[in-house]
């Protein structure tokens, strides 16, 4: 990937980039449609939380406020996911098919010519629902705010989300190994997302150690957040989460590459 | 002659697991270590040069994906050493992709949604493509066929015929060396395929573009091939110019028969296989009112069988036909020859 250069690919992607929302903004109404659609989605997850939380005023020195925030961090992080990476959830489709060749001809990185053919503008959607949830509990925690504080958040955000792209990454790239069942494995992925919600804590202590380590899922929101919620103590992991992101990533990176390289196509 | 293609005594083995039957025996399968070794291709050794147009033929499962696999640098040969414009494919796949094209006739490698001339921008990007180059491609795409309507479509509005167009145009945009046609007829009406034929024989003569093509379709390679490459079970069985095959396969004919009266199809093969015991390459076939009796000409000469023909029943008219491309290749394809 580095031989031909960062830049290079950067401005390949852009090319892709621009073009892709440009097709996606003309079909207009599937566009507002699709924007509308995962905004209604995300707010109906979120009055069921409103709900619980009606009734449950806290849960383990969790208030309602530091619930949502978790809540509004994690749709954030999972933002890029559903933009950037998108094409992952048909990888299943194009390795059964042998379809999958075609991506092996461009003189380009196999990951990245395969992940760049698809933005999905419904994360978009997504977006605004989180920075909307996220700046309500933050007034509402009386945190404070300044520069320094929204460049430590942004880099938060960022790790965070390599946490799901990651296991998108693994997931997807489970259909070169084991074709049969890595429908399963991608919806299992998929599933992990909803507990990444939740403050690590409520989980008992063998699936709180996978949960942090195997399935790193407690770094898309909860360790994180520990840095910028007040009464709560940030730990060795919180300050860990972008070094351990950037190696998760990496190492998915790799599991799909290796995959792929395997993975011969069928035979036409 | 330059040589763009260099294969010596290529072999690719896969290794296969034996799968077992049912659910047991799928979980048995997960530790199982029970892998056959299967050969797709069998030394083959070939050489193709500048400007080539290559008719790659063989029947389903041959190899000839396995072969095109590793000349792309997909895939890494078992043995033998491959060169593609003088570099080994496999061991830099990116590099090798910049020197080569390649079309598949079902699979489009443009981007689905997005109008056929900005895919195209984006690969000038990619190929690094200087915009002089560009530009003048365009120009003698323009001069070849009418594209300019298409440059707005997006590839999902485009009829099957249209986007193999595109997609071949989209291949040879960087002047590759050497252009992979998988198919590029395959599902599309008579029009469009001349067209497509049309397009290949002046993008390969103005451009010198060796061409390799896969196919099934006999017109296209009468339409575009000079030199035929056939390979079955793996090995390599043919490798000369499309005018030498029928010289080398003998000289087979067919004489059709109309006949007077009603007959019974199965008793006529009986009395030609009486008469003629020893042609093992003898066809006999009727369509409607036609019998048609394909036959080597220094083994069963055509007057031979006409006069036998003339002596039990009543004929009503007769043609012969040369054999064709067609005929020949699934003679080879069913080991006749």
């Amino acid at each position: 990937m580095m031989k031909q250069g960062f830049r290079y690919y950067l401005k390949i992607y852009g090319k892709i980039l621009v073009q892709n929302i440009k097709s996606k903004m003309s079909y207009r109404a599937d566009f507002f449609i699709s924007l509308i659609g995962i905004i209604f989605v995300n707010l109906s997850g979120f009055i069921t939380f409103w709900i619980i939380f009606k009734n449950v005023p806290s849960l383990l020195n969790w208030s309602y406020y530091e619930m949502l925030f978790l809540y509004g961090f994690s749709l954030i992080a999972l933002t890029p996911v559903q933009c950037f990476f998108d094409n992952n959830w048909n990888l299943l489709t194009y390795v059964f098919s042998g379809d999958f060749i075609k991506y092996c001809f461009k003189p380009l990185n196999l990951f990245f010519y395969y992940i760049s053919e698809i933005f999905d503008i419904k994360g978009i959607g997504q977006l605004v629902v989180g920075i909307t949830v996220l700046s309500y509990s933050w007034t509402n925690l009386g945190l404070d705010f300044s520069l320094i504080i929204l460049v430590k958040l942004i880099i938060a955000l960022v790790s965070a989300s390599l946490f799901m792209i990651s296991i998108t990454n693994f997931a997807a790239a489970s259909s070169f190994y084991i074709l049969n069942s890595a429908y399963f494995v991608m919806m299992l992925s998929n599933k992990f997302k909803d507990y990444a919600k939740y403050p690590i804590t409520i989980f008992g202590g063998a699936l709180r150690i996978i949960f942090t380590f195997i399935i790193p899922i407690a770094f898309m929101a909860y360790y994180p957040s520990l840095a910028f919620l007040s009464n709560k103590e940030a730990t060795f992991l919180t300050y860990f989460t972008p070094v351990y992101g950037i190696t998760f990533f990496y190492l998915s990176y790799k599991f799909w590459m290796f995959g792929a390289m395997k993975y011969n196509g069928t035979g036409s | 002659m330059n040589r763009i293609i260099e294969f010596e005594n290529i072999t690719k083995e896969f290794k296969i697991l034996n799968r077992r039957e049912g659910l047991k025996g799928s979980i048995k399968d997960l530790v199982s270590k029970n892998y056959s070794v299967i050969r797709a291709v069998n030394d083959i050794s070939l050489s193709i040069g500048k400007g080539e147009i290559v008719g790659y033929l063989g029947p389903n499962g041959a190899g000839k994906s396995t072969t095109i696999k590793m000349m792309t640098g997909v895939l890494e040969p078992t043995s033998g050493t491959i060169a593609v414009n003088g570099k080994i494919p496999y061991k830099n796949r990116c590099q090798n992709a910049r020197n080569i094209g390649v079309v598949f006739g079902q699979r489009t490698q443009l981007w689905w949604a997005l109008p056929m001339i900005e895919s195209l921008k984006i690969l000038k990007d990619i190929y690094q493509v200087s915009d002089e180059a560009y530009k003048s491609q365009l120009a003698l795409y323009e001069s070849i066929i009418n594209v300019k309507p298409l440059y707005n479509k997006t590839v999902r509005e485009m009829s099957l015929g249209q986007r193999t167009l595109c997609d071949i145009l989209a291949a040879f945009l960087h002047n590759p060396s050497v252009i992979f046609l998988d198919e590029p007829t395959i599902g599309l009406d008579v029009s469009m395929k001349s067209k497509i034929r049309h397009l290949i024989k002046e993008l390969n003569a103005r451009q010198k573009t060796t061409v390799i093509l896969t196919t099934h379709d006999i017109g296209d390679v009468d339409a575009l091939c000079e030199r035929i490459i056939i390979i079955d079970k793996g090995s390599m069985i043919y490798d000369d110019t499309a005018g030498n095959l029928k010289k080398y396969f003998g000289a087979y004919r067919t004489l059709k028969l109309k006949i007077k009266g009603e007959y019974i199809l199965s008793d006529i093969i009986q009395a030609l296989e009486l008469r003629f015991l020893n042609q093992t390459s003898m066809v006999v076939r009727t369509s409607e009112e036609w019998i048609s009796i394909l036959s080597k000409e220094d083994e069963a000469p055509i007057m031979e069988i006409l006069m036998f023909m003339q002596g039990f029943i009543l004929i009503n008219d007769i043609k012969i036909e040369e054999i064709n491309t067609e005929d020949i290749i699934k003679k080879i394809y069913e080991g006749n020859i």
